[in-house]
């Protein structure tokens, strides 16, 4: 991580991408030609600033990356920084786009005779066991989480838990697996974040960044 | 069968330091303390391990939950592995030298060890070198310490060592002010502060949405972030403690006017034993922090019952030694068995490193290139190999 080096955003792949686009757009920042480029192998692409850099990651990397300084800023769920929760990143800005909820769900028979007051331990598929134990923590219940990377709502049905842990948009997933929601414990949208050491570093780059996108977020309706 | 482990195997966080980094890491600790010294503060060495209510108690609660704990089988008592030497110093300062002349500057230099790594560090153990300027409440003894702090670190090569400056209490008396005392509130107001989420603090109700959304604001340059506090409506003892940070900036301005000084004040997350201005190092070069410190109350063990202020530093060799320049290598020479003691102490003495044979060689040059060495003496002079 070098002062005089360019700043790098990494912004997540997949389906999130077209939403903060627009952002990024009215921010200032156009990426390469590139990087619009669906099948390109390219990872890192330049951009019309000179000293700006734009990197492609997985959203779930997102934390990683920007507590370890790889990236310098960057695009995160509040999911998945709370999944960490790491002392390395600042997130000064709702970019108020990818919003869906983080809950508990379990299938809809289970959910009508079950008393959560009688809970001591419970068993959990989830992607993010972090969140799950500390929820269940919080009221003197013990998680046992089993981490999964995807398709969790189809756990209950084959018999792994009684409980999972995703997010949710429509909630159709959850009905076509017959899931009911029991609990939200978080709504979720997409942060601007931002690595510790980088803010302190090179405050003046990163508040002028930041309040760009703060302009951007404010003139595009949601 | 049992599967034994590997040899080389180490618990988790614990590392060999190998040549040439461990002499590194020795010559710089060295060079930081030197650099203590040379401002006046007196090196004490206190033990690794502590009865643990000693070690954990005031400003030690800190690092409380990260000590390894043992028993000791002759006083019966628990005793507790230092994660932090401040504590210790603290105890020296106010057992040891309670009738010395104020202030009192103390340093010193030591591992640590501690019970889980974090993100930016994963050792388990490394060393700390600190300063501790005890009994002075003065703006000019922050200054001091952190001026002293960054001209260690600037002696070492480290270029463009910033300062980011804090007021922990800051805070927590805006909330005493606004009767936010909930220990929920208070812990959600925190996480929010800490993770800087502006959007988190407008859903909180006026006037806090105001203050703390302003403060959120004020986090950057030092001389702005002075401006946008001065302006907020601050209840009275938050008052005070800004006007000790602006007598500290304004120090340091003067003394010092070209380091670049950032002021966040409401960092709160590390700082929650710290009773006044606290300030961390950092250099765009290597992630985390190079040394932290700041301004907190000695827990009293004094018979007069008053308590004692101090302002404190504590470096972390291992991110220093991440951000220093290379080792220069050594020259090294090679010298033949027959080889006078008396020359090869004066080619030791020019700053020669002289390795000796320990047998007759036939090639001797060839043994000098194994052994790494650039030159070797022969009939009391240097050749190159």
């Amino acid at each position: 991580m070098l002062a005089n080096d360019k700043l790098i955003l990494a912004l997540p792949k997949g389906r999130i991408l077209n939403d903060v686009m627009p952002l990024v757009r009215k921010a200032g920042i156009e990426p390469e030609a590139a990087f619009n480029d669906p099948d390109a192998r390219q990872l890192n692409f330049a951009t019309n600033n000179p000293g700006l850099e734009v990197i492609r990651a997985r959203s779930i990397d997102m934390a990683t990356l920007l507590s370890f300084g790889a990236a310098h800023f960057g695009v995160a769920g509040a999911d998945v920084l709370m999944e960490f929760d790491s002392r390395e990143i600042y997130a000064p800005l709702d970019l108020k786009v990818g919003y869906c909820r983080m809950v508990v769900a379990q299938p809809e028979d289970s959910a009508q005779e079950d008393n959560p007051a009688r809970w001591s331990h419970i068993r959990v598929a989830t992607k993010y066991p972090e969140i799950t134990k500390r929820h269940f923590a919080e009221r003197g219940v013990q998680a046992e989480c089993i981490k999964l990377n995807g398709a969790i709502e189809i756990a209950p049905s084959l018999g792994l838990c009684r409980r999972i842990v995703d997010l949710v948009s429509t909630g159709s997933t959850l009905r076509a697996n017959g899931l009911v929601e029991v609990e939200e414990i978080a709504t979720i949208t997409s942060r601007l974040a931002v690595n510790r050491t980088a803010m302190k570093t090179r405050p003046t780059e990163l508040t002028g960044w930041i309040e760009r996108f703060r302009e951007a977020v404010h003139d595009l309706p949601s | 069968m049992k599967k034994t482990a590997h040899p080389a195997l180490l618990p988790a966080g614990l590392a060999d330091v190998l040549p040439p980094n461990a002499m590194q890491e020795a010559k710089a600790t060295e060079d930081l303390i030197h650099s203590f010294a040379t401002c006046g503060y007196e090196r004490v060495k206190p033990p690794l391990i502590e009865f643990e209510d000693t070690l954990t108690s005031g400003s030690g609660a800190a690092t409380a939950d990260q000590s390894f704990r043992l028993m000791d089988p002759v006083s019966q008592r628990m005793l507790a592995v230092r994660a932090d030497m401040t504590i210790q110093i603290a105890r020296i300062a106010t057992t040891r030298f309670p009738d010395a002349p104020r202030p009192l500057r103390l340093s010193y230099a030591g591992q640590v060890l501690r019970v889980k790594g974090s993100t930016l560090r994963p050792e388990r153990q490394f060393a700390q070198v600190g300063a501790e300027l005890i009994g002075s409440v003065l703006p000019a003894a922050d200054a001091e310490v952190i001026l002293m702090a960054h001209q260690a670190i600037t002696n070492l090569g480290i270029e463009d060592v910033s300062i980011d400056l804090g007021l922990p209490t800051l805070v927590p008396a805006i909330c005493e002010h606004l009767g936010i005392t909930k220990s929920s509130d208070v812990q959600h107001l925190r996480t929010i502060l800490n993770q800087k989420d502006a959007s988190a603090i407008n859903r909180f109700s006026e006037p806090a949405a105001q203050v703390f959304g302003q403060l959120l604001n004020a986090v950057g340059s030092a001389t702005d972030a002075l401006r946008v506090i001065k302006g907020t409506s601050l209840p009275l003892p938050a008052l005070r403690q800004c006007e000790h940070l602006e007598a500290v900036v304004s120090i340091l301005r003067k003394k010092a006017a070209d380091i670049t000084l950032t002021l966040d004040p409401v960092e709160i997350r590390g700082y929650e034993y710290h009773s006044g201005v606290t300030f961390t190092l950092f250099s765009p070069k290597v992630r985390g922090e190079l040394g932290r410190g700041g301004r907190y109350q000695l827990s009293g063990y004094a018979e007069a019952g008053e308590q004692e202020e101090a302002t404190g530093v504590t470096l972390f060799v291992d991110t220093i030694m991440r951000s220093i320049p290379a080792p220069v290598p050594t020259r090294r020479l090679f010298a033949l068995l027959e080889t006078p003691a008396r020359e090869i102490a004066n080619y030791r003495a020019e700053g020669w490193v002289v390795i000796e044979a320990l047998a007759d060689h036939s090639d001797p040059a060839a043994e000098a290139r194994r052994l790494g060495c650039s030159h070797v003496i022969q009939n009391s002079a240097i050749k190159n190999v």
